[in-house]
């Protein structure tokens, strides 16, 4: 059930069976080579369009995809949509990236300690994962965003808030059930410290299902940041950002359908890939884990 | 399980404790207030907002607003509407039905079009619609809700004028024919990411169930492949569909808020957006209350179900 | 468009204001002064057929005493009457009231101070009871009692000996003379005394969720979250009514209130009305009537005066200079409203139009800005004396038009090397004590400067009126012009027409020099009606299209 174990890991990692079963992995590959290319796009596309991103040009507003200089047409202000889409990338992966570093560190800590010391630490700790989980995810975003200024930095603060529950809860399971190993119990017999047992020896055994987790989460902070910038308490204009490039296009949906088009597909073909990608490495790693 | 019960019982109190004060603390983190909403009033001077504030309590200390407020939710009272003044109950009254409708014909499609995907899917193992229904479960999980129920207003409602692009019902109308034109797209929508856990998941029922013995033996008993599959592995894996279900409510609740944005659907979602955009503390409280409630139920219906089917569980 | 007929208009207003001054006469001829079109046919014997008004916002408060917003007006004015009604010309004529007071025919008397009111004698209300000046003197009283959540108080502060003379007469005294109290009155509805005296807490009383007035309509029933339906009062006193059943119906997304109007479920189009980008398509519907028309309230961008970088009045001229008022009016919205230089209303008796034009002239702006010693940085952003000329603009967010103009204001902004940033917030958040308490640096907000159409706007710009300095009052730039208070003052004391409109115009002089605001062009509504309803006028000194529904019938 659960990952390799210290004694398990090969020479080099890279022979290691679950690098070759995530390998094999077709779909996985396919997620990896598309947030490879999507990356890849959002750095240096940019730097090869001849549009800037805040550029307005009221004269050529609503202009359509594949019709005149502009790839992808143009939105209601007249900025090149194409090298929007791009620097929203930037915004949106940064925003889903960093969304899942804090969530995975905040879950991380709180699962290790709550499943290691037990008692009222971990009462305490997983009533208050109960708590957050009792929120639709939805009201406490909105909430917390309408209570902070919504910068970038703020919304992935916010997005990892109410992410890291889940990982703590596979965190903490894992741990309780690693802690009366012999190598845990070994590792007590000759006075190491809590901490130490905690994050030198159990840690590296829960790697597997968090990695698994973070991918996912990634995913997740995609949409999340789609769903509240679409609402309008996320990324605010003039930066873009895939969610608020949708926010208001519902009212041009019949004279401008590519403003709704564009950003949606760019949206699921990342977290698709982000999902494939944790689907081959659920599979590599054997984790049976259902919640997400 | 009685002692069980009521040990769940008391956690949820707890639970629910939490919740109230997480919530009431962030909503309070919001600066301006619910007398925002006059602020543009030519005739409306500062003197007459600072005097309702007082009349309405607002400038209190938070913790003695939190204090007055659940004393009163103790009592029943779950308070009065700012924007409305109507009670809270009868404001939330409103909308759930909205919701319920749209949330349970959403589930209706999902276990339907779920269960048929997941059998099928289980029975015909590795054939193309088996990889086809794998890949396109991950798909659907991806794509946002509210930007799909966009596609569909534009392909169903604006290009082939299908359906309609919102509300729950045309004015001068609302026969049940009329309910059911305008529902259908917001709950396919809605049912879209459930269709697809819930496919995956009848899909690892099934095969689990097939496995087993008893059906092995049915099987031997020469009983039609169909009525097995029917009778037996359907009835092993409903129970675990009750569980997720349980489990999915607040996943639901959250697709619903955007669904409704989209739809104009006059649900808790919106109800719940516009109460907190003018800071409407006494129903955006009552609406995380209730949904914490809902979702504090589901897990408690999740967890009994898990402990009938699987007795190795201890109801600890 | 709409502005070529202001002096048509303008000319008709002075004339009735007129009359109004010489005694008091406007009452005698009101019932004309509610104009019908040439080609109108005959309203029906009996009240017949029902009209659906779609708002986009819910009625949801019905005592019309205590604190509601904009759309509650429709409903207000259907079902209550105040004592005097303006009508679309900006007259005040009567309408519980048999007269309107004036120095001139007595009602107020020379100093201001003292008013006498009176009643019409064939009022009932809803359920029977007739009307009396007990109801105003109970009505008044409420609106200042300490336990009460009342919504303004502005004026009614300010009342002192309520008499009741007899049931159709009433006296008060005013602490000090407040010209614009006579405007308060047209938007201070009376409730019944014999029903609400009865109750302990007129707060929680029975009669705001089924209240009963002396209006054209009476209480229907109410789907919350939906529509609220209000029937014909056969006994009605004044005018009509003439259609049987008025629905207010809440559709809360324009987009699809429009659909419902272009679809025939919705009569007509009320509270926040047409969007602009629909007006071209929606012209050239069939069988619908649309009309553009201004309306009291003027979109701009607000300075914070305290703010460093906002002080120098160069600055904000050069930033007037740099607002390309023309695209964004025909761009982002479609032409439909029209520039102005004031808060005045163009439509308004008030309004002053010999103000400079503004115009867009990016060179000047910069030149303004050097020649005032703002210099470019290294990042292109002026700085002087080590404060940069950076400062933010809020809205509410959700405001996509509002949004675009921000941004494309920006970009202007950026190339006479000021940098204006966006912070959109809630409008809770925003409208809370960020505005009231002038915590913004700039605003992007449309306001509706006059009460009743009263020309005071004395707690828009007087010093007083800084709440952020413990002033009483939404001066929100924070505003301060010695000048300016001075002619405010005596504005609200004057209660001659012709004598105020030479203050306000002054006033409006100087605070187009000083620019605390920078105006961007006057609202206007794009109206829509099913082409059979007649009897409908727009009338830009209330709040809502249906200030006067009593009027309305199928043709």
């Amino acid at each position: 059930m659960t990952a390799l174990s210290a004694s398990q890991s090969p020479t080099h990692w890279w022979q290691s069976r679950v690098v070759k079963r995530f390998l094999s992995h077709r779909l996985a590959l396919l997620g990896l080579l598309m947030i490879g290319l999507l990356t890849l796009a959002c750095v240096v596309g940019p730097y090869l369009l001849p549009y800037d991103s805040l550029f307005i040009d009221l004269r050529a507003r609503f202009a359509a995809p594949f019709t005149g200089d502009h790839y992808l047409g143009t939105d209601p202000l007249g900025r090149d949509l194409a090298v929007r889409l791009l620097m929203a990338g930037r915004i949106s992966l940064l925003v889903g990236f960093f969304a899942m570093v804090l969530s995975i560190l905040v879950g991380m800590l709180v699962g290790v300690v709550g499943g290691y010391r037990g008692g009222w630490v971990n009462t305490v700790l997983m009533r208050t994962v109960d708590g957050f989980l009792s929120f639709p995810t939805i009201f406490l975003l909105l909430a917390l965003a309408a209570a902070l200024q919504p910068s970038p930095v703020m919304i992935t603060v916010i997005i990892a808030v109410t992410s890291w529950m889940e990982v703590a809860r596979i965190v903490e399971a894992e741990v309780r059930s690693l802690k009366e190993r012999e190598f845990v119990l070994a590792g007590r017999m000759l006075g190491l410290s809590g901490a130490h047992i905690m994050f030198r020896e159990i840690l590296p055994n829960v790697m597997g299902p968090i990695i698994v987790a973070a991918t996912l989460t990634v995913a997740r902070a995609i949409l999340l940041e789609a769903y509240i910038s679409f609402l309008g308490f996320g990324i605010q204009p003039p930066l873009p950002s895939w969610g608020n490039m949708l926010n208001g296009a519902q009212q041009y949906l019949d004279s401008a359908p590519w403003l709704a088009i564009i950003p949606g597909v760019a949206i699921t073909i990342a977290v698709s890939s982000f999902n494939f990608i944790g689907d081959g490495l659920r599979d590599a790693f054997d984790v049976r884990n259902d919640s997400f | 399980m009685p002692a069980f019960l009521l040990k769940r019982f008391m956690q949820s109190i707890v639970l629910l404790v939490i919740v109230s004060i997480i919530g009431f603390v962030v909503l309070n983190l919001i600066p301006g207030g619910p007398l925002a909403q006059y602020a543009l009033d030519p005739g409306m001077t500062e003197a007459d907002k600072a005097r309702l504030a007082e009349q309405l309590g607002l400038n209190r200390p938070i913790l003695v607003q939190y204090f007055d407020w659940a004393w009163r939710l103790l009592q029943g009272d779950w308070g009065t509407s700012f924007r409305d003044g109507n009670s809270v109950l009868s404001v939330i009254g409103r909308h759930v039905l909205a919701t319920f409708l749209l949330m349970g014909s959403s589930t209706a499609i999902a276990i339907g079009i779920g269960t048929w995907i997941g059998i099928r899917g289980a029975t015909h193992r590795y054939s193309i619609f088996d990889y086809a229904a794998t890949v396109g479960a991950m798909v659907a999980l991806s794509i946002p809700t509210f930007w799909f129920g966009l596609i569909g207003i534009y392909v169903f409602a604006l290009r082939l004028g299908w359906l309609p692009a919102g509300n729950m019902y045309t004015i001068g109308d609302g026969s049940v024919l009329d309910y059911l034109h305008h529902l259908i797209m917001p709950s396919v929508v809605l049912a879209l990411v459930h269709i697809a856990i819930w496919s995956r998941y009848m899909r690892t029922a099934t095969l689990d169930a097939i496995s087993q013995e008893f059906v092995k033996t049915a099987r031997a008993k020469g009983v039609t492949e169909r009525r097995v599959l029917m009778k037996h592995v359907v009835g092993c894996a409903l129970l675990p569909m009750i569980t997720l279900a349980g489990v999915q409510l607040p996943s639901l609740l959250t697709g619903a808020l955007v669904t409704e944005t989209v739809f104009t659907w006059p649900g808790m979602g919106r109800l719940f957006l516009d109460s907190l955009g003018y800071s409407d503390y006494p129903v955006v409280m009552g609406l995380l209350m209730f949904s914490a409630i809902l979702t504090i139920v589901g897990n408690l219906i999740a967890d009994i179900a898990v402990a009938l089917i699987d007795p190795r569980i201890r109801l600890a | 468009m709409t502005s070529q007929n202001n002096s048509k208009t303008g000319f008709s207003r002075r004339s009735a204001l007129r009359m109004m001054a010489a005694g008091g006469a406007a009452g005698l001829i009101a019932p004309n002064l509610l104009g019908k079109p040439a080609f109108a046919s005959t309203p029906p014997a009996t009240p017949t057929g029902r009209i659906v008004v779609g708002l986009s916002q819910e009625p949801t408060v019905f005592n019309p005493l205590m604190p509601h917003i904009e759309v509650d007006d429709a409903f207000d004015f259907s079902v209550f009457d105040a004592l005097f009604r303006i009508n679309a010309d900006g007259v005040i004529i009567p309408n519980l009231a048999t007269e309107v007071p004036s120095q001139a025919n007595g009602g107020i008397s020379a100093d201001g101070l003292n008013w006498r009111i009176r009643l019409r004698d064939d009022v009932t209300w809803h359920d029977g009871t007739p009307f009396t000046a007990e109801d105003v003197k109970y009505t008044l009283q409420l609106i200042v009692n300490p336990d009460f959540r009342a919504w303004r108080t502005t004026g009614h502060s300010l009342v002192r000996d309520i008499t009741v003379v007899s049931p159709t007469e009433i006296t008060w005294r005013m602490e000090e003379a407040f010209a614009p109290y006579l405007s308060f009155l047209t938007e201070t509805f009376m409730v019944p005394k014999h029903i609400l005296e009865k109750e302990a807490d007129p707060n929680q009383a029975a009669f705001n969720q089924a209240p009963i007035g002396t209006g054209a309509f009476k209480w229907g029933q109410r789907l919350a979250g939906d529509r609220l339906e209000l029937v014909a009062n056969p006994d009605y006193f004044g005018e009509g009514p003439y259609i049987e059943q008025l629905i207010f119906k809440y559709i809360p997304d324009m987009t699809v209130l429009y659909a419902q109007f272009k679809s025939g479920d919705v009569d007509l189009v009320g509270q926040a009305y047409i969007s602009p980008d629909h007006y071209q398509e929606a012209k050239n519907l069939p069988d619908r009537v649309v009309t553009a028309e201004p309306k009291g309230s003027v979109e701009s961008i607000y300075l914070n005066q305290e703010l460093p970088q906002l002080q120098d009045r160069a600055v904000r001229e050069a930033l007037y200079l740099a607002m390309d008022r023309t695209a964004i009016i025909d761009a982002l919205y479609y032409g439909v409203p029209s520039p102005t230089e004031t808060f005045m209303p163009p439509q308004s008796y008030y309004f002053n139009p010999n103000l400079p034009k503004q115009e867009f002239n990016l060179d000047r702006a910069r030149k303004i800005l050097d020649e005032a010693g703002w210099v470019p940085g290294a990042d292109g952003i002026r700085e002087k004396d080590g404060v940069r000329l950076s400062f933010s603009n809020s809205t509410t967010v959700g405001n996509h038009l509002r949004e675009q103009t921000q941004q494309f204001l920006q970009q202007t902004f950026g190339e006479i090397g000021v940098e204006m940033t966006i912070a959109n917030l809630p409008p809770a958040v925003m409208w809370g004590e960020y505005w009231g308490l002038s915590q913004f640096e700039s605003a992007m907000v449309g306001i509706t400067y006059l009460v009743g159409g009263d020309p005071d706007v004395t707690y828009r710009f007087h010093t007083d009126a800084i709440a952020a300095k413990g002033g009483n009052g939404s001066n929100n730039a924070q505003y301060s012009n010695p000048e300016v208070d001075a002619l405010l003052v005596e504005g609200s004391r004057t209660f001659d027409p012709e004598k105020r409109r030479e203050i306000y115009f002054k006033v409006q002089e100087i605070i187009r020099h000083d620019l605390p605001f920078l105006p961007m062009f006057a609202y206007t509504n794009v109206y829509g009606r099913k082409a059979g309803i007649e009897g409908f006028e727009v009338n830009t000194n209330t709040r809502t299209e249906s200030w006067h529904a009593a009027a309305w019938y199928w043709a």
